[in-house]
């Protein structure tokens, strides 16, 4: 595997398009982190009411890996965006039949971009590390482990958009189809979940029927369910009519989403004409 | 000892029979031509045997090795219809992930790409390359290694007059050399300089196979069909019509504004000429060549194109 990721990287180093997305999202996950530090710091903390809704800072350990996981999360379509360019480019340019064959057979040509899926979501969760240590320094809180679980969270939701991504490349073999389609998907999918939502908080209400909350069972929104924001306590309010959150459900159901990912993906790969 | 064993090979796209049952061997150490006309099915058998295509039905056997052993590709240097290479990356970088892949050393970029006459070119990234140029690379990266084996299909795509002679003879420099090449084209001028076998592929069924001096020698038709002779008149299907009547013609196809004939050599351009005359018809158009390929392949395809 490490000799199929060396030939990979050396595709994909002098990649323009790789150097620009892997420094937009560095710099995103980095920014987006100091905005809320210093909205925090600067806005938040200057309100009497505020301490009310916070105690503490949510970049204080614990909080900090899942402050940084969430807000970092928003920056995970990057990545994906990446990998689409990536695999979709191979297409274009038919450069998957010339590594076909050159003599890797077509399994090897798909494991080895889920592996660069899996490094490109190891490397997004290692950046988050990294930002997270940094901002819970900064804050000047005893270093704590506890809410770490947030990272695993993280690096799920990245492996799901991922995996996602190449399915859609594999499926359309397009680039400009290929990235409409993964933004297309998933403005539809967070409007599914949407009016889901709806639906189980009027089951909850009408029918005293509990099924958490239904939008979180789809592809995308099971891996994006886990990561809540820091600020949820507002949420906490209306505790009393929003589905309840059903953690492990939706846990099962991002693994076995990438499951499915995984062979929907080898099935066509292995399969069709390329 | 055969190179490749092609049993019963069928394609459907659809209900388009892009291959229908396509059986024969090429043995080792020749130069096998895949000769048919646009959309005649070449590609799409030599996309199956390289795994990147699969066929409906039939199997394909590379040197021994069942199936689609990606071992044995690697030993085998291949140019698919296009020249396919990463757009943004060096032609010395494409070639270096060529032989990464090939699981070769990258000792032979610079002989191949002095080979093919593009070393002085080689920090030039693939997207400035000219057609030739990408066709070029492409040889280039099939030579890696020193494959004992090499594919090309439509090698002489893009190149001037110039490169389509150096190809040619390299072509010939490799087969003097032990390799074997299977070569598929569409142009019967490349296949009869180059090759020593033929296999005929029309609408995906093939025609004939085998040595070019047999097919040469030998006619589905008649045994004497050795001369084609290009003409035309003011009423061509007149003409058609009259030259049916004579004797010794094998096929009479029409090819643009002209009719070319396939006969054996009793027929002489002044008997022709006379024949037509005496039958009321004036020949604006005679031109009578020796038999080449392009008769053999005309006589047993018989149209103009698989259009």
């Amino acid at each position: 595997m490490i000799k199929l990721l060396k030939i990979e990287w050396l595709k994909i180093k002098s990649y323009t398009g790789f150097i620009l997305l892997s420094s937009f999202f560095a710099l995103g996950v980095v920014t987006s982190n100091y905005i809320v530090f210093m909205f925090k710091k600067n806005v938040l903390d200057k309100v009497k009411a505020s301490e009310l809704l916070f105690s503490g800072s949510p970049f204080d350990f614990d909080m900090v890996w899942k402050t940084v996981s969430y807000y970092s999360s928003y920056f995970l379509m990057l990545p994906a965006l990446l990998l689409v360019i990536l695999m979709s480019n191979e297409f274009s340019y038919k450069t998957h039949r010339q590594n076909i064959i050159d003599g890797w057979s077509r399994f090897e040509f798909l494991k080895v971009k889920l592996a660069l899926a899996l490094v490109f979501a190891l490397a997004s969760t290692l950046v988050v590390i990294m930002t997270a240590l940094v901002f819970g320094a900064t804050s000047g809180s005893p270093f704590s482990v506890n809410g770490f679980e947030n990272i695993g969270y993280f690096l799920l939701k990245a492996v799901t958009y991922n995996m996602i991504a190449i399915l859609i490349s594999l499926l359309t073999k397009k680039s400009g189809v290929a990235i409409a389609l993964f933004f297309i998907y998933t403005i539809f999918e967070n409007g599914v979940s949407l009016l889901l939502f709806f639906l189980a908080v009027k089951l909850k209400k009408d029918n005293h029927l509990d099924l958490g909350n239904l939008g979180n069972y789809l592809p995308m929104n099971a891996s994006d369910g886990l990561l809540t924001s820091p600020f949820e306590q507002f949420s906490g309010m209306a505790r009393n009519i929003i589905p309840a959150d059903n953690n492990k459900l939706v846990l099962a159901c991002a693994l076995i989403y990438i499951v499915i990912f995984y062979f929907w993906s080898k099935r066509k790969m292995m399969r069709s004409d390329l | 000892m055969a190179i490749l064993h092609i049993d019963n090979l069928t394609k459907n796209y659809k209900s388009v029979k892009a291959l229908d049952r396509v059986s024969f061997t090429v043995p080792a150490k020749t130069v096998f031509g895949i000769l048919g006309p646009n959309g005649s099915g070449k590609t799409t058998l030599l996309g199956i045997v390289m795994d990147v295509i699969k066929a409906s039905a039939g199997t394909y056997t590379w040197a021994g090795n069942e199936g689609s052993a990606n071992d044995f590709r690697k030993k085998i240097g291949t140019l698919l219809e296009t020249p396919n290479f990463y757009h943004y990356l060096t032609a010395e970088k494409n070639l270096q992930i060529a032989a990464k892949i090939k699981g070769r050393g990258e000792a032979d970029i610079e002989k191949v790409l002095k080979i093919v006459n593009l070393y002085e070119r080689k920090d030039s990234k693939f997207n400035t390359f000219s057609l030739g140029m990408k066709q070029r690379l492409a040889i280039a990266s099939a030579l890696l290694g020193d494959p004992d084996i090499l594919v090309f299909d439509e090698p002489t795509n893009g190149l001037d007059p110039a490169g389509i002679a150096e190809i040619r003879e390299l072509i010939k420099e490799l087969y003097k050399g032990g390799k074997t090449i299977i070569m598929a084209s569409h142009i019967l001028d490349e296949v009869e300089k180059v090759c020593t076998h033929v296999a005929i592929i029309q609408k995906g069924i093939l025609k004939t196979v085998g040595s070019v001096a047999d097919l040469m020698n030998t006619s589905a038709v008649n045994a004497d069909v050795n001369c084609l002779i290009e003409l035309s008149a003011a009423d061509n299907a007149t003409l058609k019509n009259i030259l049916q009547q004579l004797e010794g013609i094998a096929s009479i196809t029409e090819v643009d504004s002209d009719l070319h004939i396939a006969c054996n050599d009793k027929i002489t351009g002044e008997t022709l000429n006379r024949f037509c005359f005496d039958k009321g018809i004036t020949l604006n158009k005679l031109h009578v060549k020796r038999k080449t390929l392009e008769t053999r392949f005309l006589e047993i395809t018989g149209k103009q194109s698989d259009k």
